[in-house]
């Protein structure tokens, strides 16, 4: 019993956690058209200057920021919007997304 | 007694449109001279931070200066909360700030690195 228990929590463990490593750049090049692309461009090369380059930059950065404004550890009133619509896996597929785009941003020493 | 209060009311108003757009103009090769506190993590590609989460540093060079300067000003602000860079923009000056965006933001910046 107990290690069918056990056996049990550990799949459910799994299944949880399944999702959440899955990065789709397919689906979130979807997403970005419907919500990011009109202020940070299709490509992440934003045109506008208060709104950041997000094309080839670090796929774990964004997905923190994404997070972050989802939480409001990051307070933004505009992004607090978009971000807190998003759900786990959209924000992985954002991430994913943007981070496969062209650099706009670089390391520079 | 109106005409003096009108001069002071557009002058107290010429003062306020001043201020508000006397955001610092930047200067790259002062912002080099900056640069120190920021590359030990966003001068090496693929850094990335050990605390209170463990993701990489932004890439920062190209990014738009107006959002760089924001950036900063939230760190300082407490608006953003992470440790090291709320302790290093708290040390910077608002022409600080412009400085450094103008440097990380000149065209080399775009494409050193990788």
């Amino acid at each position: 019993m107990n290690t069918l228990i056990t056996t049990l929590a550990l799949g459910a463990l799994a299944l949880a956690a399944a999702p959440a490593d899955a990065r789709d750049a397919a689906a979130g090049a979807a997403k970005a058209k419907e919500v990011c692309a009109a202020c940070h461009g299709m490509d992440g090369n934003s045109a506008t200057p208060d709104y950041p380059k997000l094309g080839g930059q670090h796929q774990d950065y964004l997905a923190k920021a994404l997070r972050d404004y989802k939480s409001g550890a990051r307070k933004n009133p505009i992004m607090a919007g978009f971000a807190g619509a998003l759900t786990r896996q959209d924000i992985d597929n954002l991430a994913a997304y943007y981070a496969s785009q062209p650099r706009t941003v670089s390391t520079r020493y | 007694m109106n005409k003096v209060t009108t001069i002071a009311a557009l002058a107290s108003l010429a003062l306020t449109g001043s201020a508000l757009a006397q955001a610092p103009a930047g200067d790259a090769s002062r912002g080099r001279e900056k640069v120190q506190m920021c590359q030990g993590c966003h001068g090496i590609e693929g850094w990335r931070t050990a605390f209170p989460e463990v993701y990489h540093v932004p890439r920062i060079a190209g990014q738009h200066p107006a959002y760089f300067v924001k950036a900063l000003q939230a760190y300082k602000s407490g608006e953003r909360g992470h440790p090291s860079m709320r302790g290093i923009a708290a040390s910077l000056t608002d022409q600080d700030m412009a400085d450094l965006a103008a440097y990380y933001a000149a065209p080399a910046a775009a494409t050193a690195g990788k």
